[in-house]
């Protein structure tokens, strides 16, 4: 973390003007680095050409962290056929095969990608024809490593199933374990990942899921590589069945230390869907201890856990209208039936610990206790894609499962039956896509930009997000011709901090926002503000900041005028009339407490449009019932900015 | 090396055995005699080699027993359910065992090492595949339609003149509305310009003729003028320069042909009657029911 934090903030100072930088020192495992220090390191007069020294990242990577294959057993049990070499060849923008037989592609390819596969081993046949010695010497293994040689894999293949089922396997190249060479799904894993890799181009994570799925009770997480198979390759992945494994986050923290230790490779986890925790994602009393949360928990957690995956197919997690009767927006993509497999009902005091913004909330309230906010996140959006597809554009939805890829009847089928309720399939979301601000096109820069949170969410329109916070930004910074150069100047990006204002002084905020290229127009820009007050009670409050079509925004900081609707649900259609491309504003926090500890985030909405149900009506030519919601507002989640107070 | 190989054959020959195993739990069972379950020194191994992989070091005495334990819990529930034939009809475990058996294709396609006569053949049957992108070099400056409003073709109109005698010097920085991403991009592959601009953009600057001021280029965001100073032509690339991805796509069609070739010799093997209701019975059928 402190390694992360010094390359931020070389980041925003290099290339031009010292900047109003938050904190004054950052001591880092290189030494403290101070204004003075760094005013040497960098020039303060800029250079004459605008763009020299640019290293700040200026455009935003679209990826997914989240994507199972047919290694995933259970994805493979719903029919997935496809590997993860396929996954990577669908996202890198390739026409592939889906499961079900339909062509599928994407409408542009994305950046990155992570399969992340289940964590449970599976075994592999012998690499018994890779031409070792002991093989070749025995007149079988040289029989198939000559028929493979040939390009005759299939009847090779065939071969060797029928002198095993015939119980001729020649016993020098099989036998004791130790003998011949196996490989496990993990190196295969790791080999699809390096084969994809193509820095500057499309970056291939190495990853897995840990699916810790304690009495039905969602606490995945997604173990994502900055390394090669160099490094991931010598370890397992750590799984949840003991004894060997856990279903204890702290195990699995545990594992991430000594893996990091041993095989000096970076890792960290995102963990999902805590709407389906049951009010254990994000607690305050542990469940595996029922006791209350400790420093060492926090410290733990926010150490390996610096993003969380804030919307999926599997619904969305910003908040609920229960916790957030003030939102408007609160009310989307619910899945708040119960816990994962639906053997326990949601009661509403779970809540709380299930959804982001309850937790950033809480957070300050453990932090003031603690010293440490283990809820000190970033936000990204993923698919969590059963299919091997990262396809969740609403008019290219391929599903959850591949049992859920376009057909007539997946919306209107049960996706989940359970005794005690069901879970329609019109219910999944199209979502999620993660941005990340990354200087390049790799691993190790969109790695080292998750660890520095500087990312987004978005339920799947690539729209282009900027969040800035300093004391100093003026009005006048929202005309600035490079907005990204002064943000970075005068202040910090998302997942950054700001501490001790100056006095007299208000957080100040650039904010700005640009359509998807091939999407629709933006309604509003919102800032989500939490705080803590001084009766030791969290209160949230969102401002729309900026917003379309010349509505008003009145003194309470609020637009109430709804943007409207072009959509023609039977077409499929939306119109650009309404809403607009691009949003910028500088927003100064009205209501500001030095003393108090607080968090702000943005929220960009789309204007609405065609949800995918509307999509496979309309080319299923089906009536789905009432209840299908067949619009939906589209949105983008930034990570937030946190405000500490001096001590 | 070895150590890393070892762990997953235990799982194989463990399937192995259980299937083996359930028989002779059959028969066994008839004679009243238990049956046996052997954990050997070679499978002890393997249970910590598992561990050691995981953890990066080696298991205490009692993580060892721990591991032993419940292996041999595995065995005799695996061995009880087989007996009962709890595998059989199970829809997971049927995908997964037909799963296992594609990974011995996989397995067997990826091993065979392509010549490179073999992959310059595959290079030129799929040249489209492996092509160099077209690359721009170019400057940009956008016109916010909502901005400008009924002016917007006026505006556009002065601007271009105006760019047009600066030439190559403009200042894009400073000219035309302010712009959330880049003004200038260096070598931007014609995939990466539809990421950024969309698809319209993307093909409209194919078509501008290099070291001129020309607009209104359209893209999603709204109106630009754009000076393109380079374009490098797509091109066929030696296989020296791809030999990577030729190899991957070649090992891949290589995969897929050697599935289907091992499915259709696996066939042979079998007679398939599918009983079909015929669809004159079936109305019938319903008519009968009405």
């Amino acid at each position: 973390m402190k390694q992360t934090f010094l390359t931020s903030l070389a980041l925003a100072v290099a290339g031009f003007a010292l900047p109003a930088f938050a904190q004054d020192h950052a001591t880092t495992d290189i030494g403290t680095l101070d204004k003075e220090t760094a005013a040497k390191a960098f020039p303060s007069k800029p250079p004459y050409s605008p763009y020299a020294g640019r290293n700040f990242p200026t455009r935003p990577f679209f990826g997914d962290t989240h994507t199972h294959t047919g290694f995933s057993f259970d994805a493979g049990a719903f029919g997935c056929r496809l590997n993860p070499r396929d996954a990577y060849r669908f996202a890198r923008g390739e026409q592939i095969t889906a499961s079900g037989g339909q062509s599928v592609k994407l409408s542009r390819p994305l950046d990155f990608l992570v399969v992340s596969d289940h964590s449970d081993q599976m075994g592999f046949f012998p690499d018994l024809l890779a031409g070792k010695p002991y093989v070749l010497a025995e007149p079988k293994g040289r029989q198939w490593f000559d028929m493979m040689q040939a390009g005759k894999g299939g009847e090779a293949a065939f071969d060797i199933i029928t002198t095993f089922s015939q119980g001729k396997f020649p016993k020098a190249i099989s036998s004791l374990p130790g003998t011949p060479a196996y490989r496990s799904a993990w190196q295969e894993t790791i080999k699809a990942a390096d084969d994809a890799n193509t820095p500057g181009t499309f970056t291939a994570f190495i990853g897995y899921e840990w699916t810790s799925n304690d009495k039905g009770n969602n606490l995945h997480r997604n173990i994502i590589f900055r390394d090669d198979g160099r490094k991931a390759g010598l370890v397992e992945p750590y799984t949840t069945q003991p004894p060997l494994g856990s279903p204890n986050p702290r195990d699995l923290w545990k594992w991430m230390a000594m893996c990091e230790e041993k095989t000096g490779a970076q890792i960290l986890a995102i963990a999902h869907n805590g709407n389906l925790s049951n009010g254990r994602m994000f607690p305050i009393i542990e469940s595996f201890t029922a006791k209350k949360i400790d420093k060492e928990y926090a410290d733990n957690r926010v150490r390996w856990e610096p993003l969380y995956e804030i919307t999926q197919i599997k619904g969305d997690g910003e908040t609920h209208p229960f916790l957030s009767p003030n939102d408007e927006f609160a009310n989307f993509e619910r899945w708040d039936k119960g816990n994962l497999d639906l053997t326990e009902m949601k009661k509403n005091e779970m809540l709380e610990a299930e959804y982001v913004r309850a937790a950033f909330r809480n957070g300050l309230v453990l932090e003031a206790e603690l010293g440490v906010n283990p809820y000190k996140f970033g936000v990204v959006g993923s698919t969590d894609a059963h299919t091997g597809l990262a396809a969740i554009e609403e008019d290219n939805f391929f599903g959850k499962t591949s049992s859920s890829e376009p057909t007539a009847e997946r919306a209107s089928h049960p996706f989940v039956k359970a005794e005690k309720a069901t879970i329609m399939g019109w219910e999944q979301t199209a979502s999620g896509y993660a941005a990340v601000w990354a200087t390049e096109n790799t691993r190790e820069a969109i790695f080292d930009a998750m660890k520095r949170r500087e990312t987004y969410a978005t339920t799947g329109p690539r729209m282009v997000v900027r969040f800035f916070g300093g004391f100093d930004f003026e009005a006048a910074d929202a005309n600035n011709r490079m907005p990204a150069k002064i943000g970075y100047a005068k202040g910090v990006p998302m997942g950054g901090d700001l501490s001790a204002a100056p006095s007299g002084k208000s957080p100040t905020f650039l904010v700005a926002a640009l359509k998807d290229p091939m999407g629709a127009n933006l309604d509003r820009i919102q800032v989500v503000k939490g705080w803590v007050g001084k009766d030791g009670k969290t209160q949230e409050r969102i401002y729309d900041v900026a917003v379309s079509g010349g509505r008003k925004i009145e003194t309470d900081g609020r637009c109430k005028v709804d943007v409207g609707n072009t959509v023609d649900v039977p077409n499929a259609t939306w119109a650009n009339t309404i809403g607009t491309g691009e949003m910028i504003t500088v927003w100064k926090d009205p209501q500001f407490d030095p003393s108090l500890r607080a968090f702000y985030y943005v929220r960009v909405i789309e204007i609405p449009t065609p949800r995918w149900t509307a999509y496979d009506a309309k080319y299923f030519k089906i009536t789905l019932p009432k209840e299908v919601p067949m619009t939906t507002t589209e949105r983008a989640y930034t990570s937030p900015i946190w405000y500490t107070p001096a001590k | 090396m070895k150590k890393i190989l070892r762990e997953p054959l235990l799982h194989f020959l463990l399937l192995g055995a259980a299937i083996f195993a359930a028989y002779s739990l059959v028969s066994k069972r008839n004679s009243d005699e238990p049956g046996k379950i052997v954990v050997t020194q070679g499978q002890v191994a393997a249970i910590a080699e598992g561990f050691t992989r995981t953890w990066q070091r080696p298991p205490t005495r009692e993580e060892l027993e721990g591991l032993i334990r419940d292996r041999v819990q595995e065995e005799v529930y695996c061995r009880e359910a087989m007996a009962l034939g709890l595998d059989r009809d199970d829809t997971i475990i049927r995908r997964r065992l037909r799963q296992k058996l594609e990974f011995l294709t996989d397995d067997v396609a990826a091993l065979a090492e392509p010549t490179d006569e073999e992959l310059s053949a595959y290079l030129k049957a799929r040249a489209d595949t492996f092509r160099v992108q077209r690359q721009f070099t170019f400057s940009h400056v956008y016109l916010n339609p909502e901005r400008r409003g009924q002016n917007l073709s006026r505006d556009i109109r002065q601007l271009l003149a105006q760019l047009q005698q600066a030439g190559e010097k403009a200042d894009v920085a400073e000219l035309g509305d302010s712009f959330l991403l880049e003004h200038k991009f260096q070598s931007l592959p014609a995939s990466e310009i539809v990421k950024v601009f969309g698809e319209k953009f993307a093909a409209k600057l194919g078509e501008l003729s290099p070291g001129q001021w020309q607009g209104p280029v359209e893209s999603g965001y709204g109106v630009h003028l754009v000076l393109v100073s380079e374009r490098t032509e797509g091109r066929v690339p030696a296989l020296t320069e791809v030999r990577d991805a030729v190899r991957r796509e070649w090992a891949n069609a290589r995969r897929l042909e050697s599935n289907e070739k091992f499915y259709q010799e696996l066939l042979k093997r079998y007679v398939v009657t599918i009983e079909r209701p015929k669809p004159a019975e079936e109305q019938k059928k319903l008519a009968e029911a009405k």
